[in-house]
């Protein structure tokens, strides 16, 4: 079997700071991954080396989805290859309609799969659906780019999206920070309700009380640019009771 | 001097075109005449025409006199139910004794002494007598209507005055617009051409206290139609003006924008927008006078300039000796979509008072970067990112707009537009 996401000994950074420094994981058709770790770690950064964001340079090692080398597409390839990125701190942009945007973003995968665009009525449809899934407002749609949202609706219209574009690996980066108690169980609900034996997740958290909605596969922790540890979803338990100290990162020193 | 200028002033003194005119306006074109005659015709040493080239109106032989034209396009915006009253070559081409009216409502013509006693005190006053092309438009229109709203009067429907410019033809039409107190009305001025062709429409606004007036002017005029307009605001206490401007750009095309605080606690919004393809120009020039304290001003101007297409932008804000507690903003914002594209922007803010809030700005905007990549990361095609990252820009002022038929015409014209602009 081909496995969906393969990183092997990623190294990659900005300008001349090297940020991911041998990074290693296997990710499997239909798994839920945990990735958690401190501040700084490195876990935004490889959702960005994923996705193909300028300014971000592969100096080593490789990534492959579904057997097809990311790091040569184009970052709309990569979209349309089926990997989506929820953002931590999604962009604002005045004067682009949800909706358009939205529609744009499904009818792009749609053409390159080689089926009819949906109409303006077909996708409607659909995103009002997703819209009530994700409990934003229908006026959410008609409104800019996430123009004005708050913190937690930014990131119901990141999961929003994902239900509409139905990506074969979502990397959602830290999603459930600024949510409060009721937005958490919403959106960890329309992740689950996108769990399929087909599709597989990395989720970004500093929180254990996410991973009691999604249930992870595996529970890794990422720090200084490399997985120092991984294992099942007790590893989040203990980091949540225990802080990292018992993997000695408040001794990491930066290697020259 | 202009060959023009002189047919224009040879024909205003014609006792022909006086005998046609109502007693109260023969008065006030005597007064504007007189002061034509001392200005002096504009070259580009004169400040307001510094960027703007009067080149191909000066030499021409003017045609003041009306055409009679039998057959036009009429501009739809559709799903929008308006009265509709159209200025075709200087003639007022609408029969307005067939329409029923809304009470409160009175649509005169220009030439009927019924409007004396809304027009005779304002007509000519409320728009600067600095206008060049104002005085030539006081001196020669003679297609126009007075609008009187009044009192209390919410008039729901919008009322459109559609200015047609043929080939060959002059088109000097004229209006004033009374919204008497608590009244409101909708006011949208919807000039096209492309044909050569002089347009100057010029309108008066009236706006007295706790009234409210929504007003659109879209100077559509292309390649030979030239245009110099000009709208002009009178603003009383508590009142309410919202103006939204769309050009595209001529070889000569220039706007006037002039609002004048009379009473406090008045809130203006502008929202202007032009779209420059070709070797398109276009001039608009704002002045604010705020001259009461406590007035509320916010203009939006964001500007589309592709490729030898040229834009010009005055955006002045006079704050008076007495105008405390004013808030003015101002922001210029323009997109270049080719390097041989030109911009010449001038925000000027002149503050006589110490207790206001001002902010104004002008920026040449690139693109963003972090939304570009958004717009990828979901598979969304570069150059479609692009048209629409640029197009938001526009987009952003069309999203104000209150009536969604307007709303949804503009964003399907100008996108066309501007894709149209990306691919030459
Ligand atoms: N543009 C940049 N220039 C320089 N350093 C950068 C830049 N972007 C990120 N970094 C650095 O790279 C490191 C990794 O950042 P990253 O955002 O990936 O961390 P993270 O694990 O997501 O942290 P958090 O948990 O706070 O979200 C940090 O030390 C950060 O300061
Ligand atoms: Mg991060």
């Amino acid at each position: 079997m081909v496995n969906m996401l393969s990183i092997k000994n990623l190294h990659a950074g900005i300008e001349e700071k090297n940020i991911l420094k041998g990074l290693d994981l296997t990710i499997n058709p239909g798994e839920v991954h945990a990735i958690m770790g401190p501040n700084g770690a490195g876990k935004s950064t490889l959702g960005y080396v994923l996705s193909g964001r300028d300014g971000y340079e592969v100096t080593e090692g490789e990534a492959t989805l579904n057997g097809q080398d990311l790091l040569d597409m184009e970052i709309e390839e990569r979209a349309v290859a089926g990997l989506f990125l929820a953002f931590q701190y999604p962009v604002e942009i005045p004067g682009v309609s949800n909706m358009v945007f939205m529609k744009e973003s499904v009818n792009a995968a749609r053409i390159a799969r080689g089926q009819e665009e949906y109409t303006a009525g077909e996708f409607l449809k659909l995103a009002k659906e997703a819209c009530k899934q994700v409990q934003l407002p229908l006026d959410f749609l008609k409104r800019g780019v996430n123009e004005g949202f708050s913190g937690g609706e930014k990131k119901r219209n990141e999961i929003m999206q994902m239900i509409l574009l139905q990506p074969s690996i979502c990397f959602l980066d830290e999603t459930d920070s600024g949510l409060d108690v009721d937005a958490l169980k919403t959106v960890a609900d329309g992740v689950n309700s996108q769990r399929s034996p087909e599709r597989s997740f990395v989720v970004v958290t500093h929180y254990q009380r996410l991973l009691d909605y999604i249930k992870p596969d595996f529970v890794h922790i990422l720090a200084d640019g490399k997985i120092i540890k991984s294992g099942d979803a007790s590893l989040a338990l203990k980091i949540e009771n225990e802080g990292y100290g018992f993997l000695g990162l408040n001794y990491v020193e930066e290697k020259a | 001097m202009s060959q023009w200028l002189e047919d224009v002033i040879a024909h205003a003194e014609q006792p022909a075109s006086n005998e046609l005119a109502a007693t109260w306006l023969a008065e006030q074109r005597n007064s504007s005449l007189k002061k034509l005659k001392e200005q002096k015709w504009p070259t580009r040493r004169t400040e307001a025409w510094a960027n703007t080239s009067l080149v191909s109106v000066e030499s021409r032989n003017a045609k003041p006199t009306p055409a009679n034209i039998t057959s036009w396009d009429k501009p739809a915006i559709p799903g929008l139910d308006s009265i509709d009253i159209y200025f075709v070559g200087g003639q007022l081409k609408t029969d307005l004794s067939t329409f029923t009216l809304p009470e409160g409502l009175s649509i005169y013509t220009l030439q009927d002494e019924k409007a004396e006693a809304v027009a005779a005190s304002r007509f000519a006053q409320i728009k600067p007598e600095r206008h060049i092309f104002g005085l030539i438009n006081d001196a020669i229109a003679n297609s126009g209507v007075v609008i009187d709203v009044a009192e209390n009067a919410i008039i729901d429907t919008p009322i459109r005055l559609i200015h047609l410019a043929n080939d060959g033809v002059e088109n000097h039409s004229r209006v004033l617009v009374n919204v008497a107190k608590h009244a409101k009305v909708t006011i949208i001025e919807h000039g096209v051409g492309e044909e050569d062709s002089v347009n100057t429409s010029m309108s008066e606004f009236d706006v007295a206290d706790n009234a409210t007036l929504y007003h659109y002017r879209f100077a559509l005029f292309t390649q030979k139609a030239l245009h110099v307009g000009g709208c002009h605001f009178q603003v009383g206490a508590s009142s309410y003006i919202n103006s939204t401007i769309v050009a595209f750009g001529s070889d000569l095309s220039k706007l006037n924008i002039d609002v004048n605080y009379t009473g406090e606690h008045s809130n203006v919004d502008i929202n202007a927008m032009y779209l420059l393809a070709e070797g398109e120009a276009f001039d608009l020039q704002s002045t604010i006078e705020h001259a009461v304290p406590n007035g509320t001003s916010n203009e939006k101007v964001h500007g589309i300039i592709g490729d030898r297409a040229r834009a010009n932008f005055g955006g002045r804000i006079h704050i008076h000796r007495d105008a405390q507690k004013t808030l003015a903003q101002l922001n210029n914002r323009n997109l270049l979509l080719s390097r041989r594209a030109l911009i010449n922007t001038k925000p000027e803010l002149e503050i006589y008072a110490d207790d206001v809030r001002c902010a104004h700005g002008a920026t040449i905007a690139e693109i963003d970067d972090e939304s570009l990549y958004y717009l990828l990361t979901r598979g969304i095609p570069r150059s479609q990112a692009l048209i629409m990252l640029n197009f938001g820009f526009i987009q952003e002022l069309i999203n104000d707009i209150e009536i969604d038929p307007i709303r949804a015409w503009l964003t399907d014209m100008l996108s066309t537009r501007f894709k149209s602009m990306e691919v030459s």
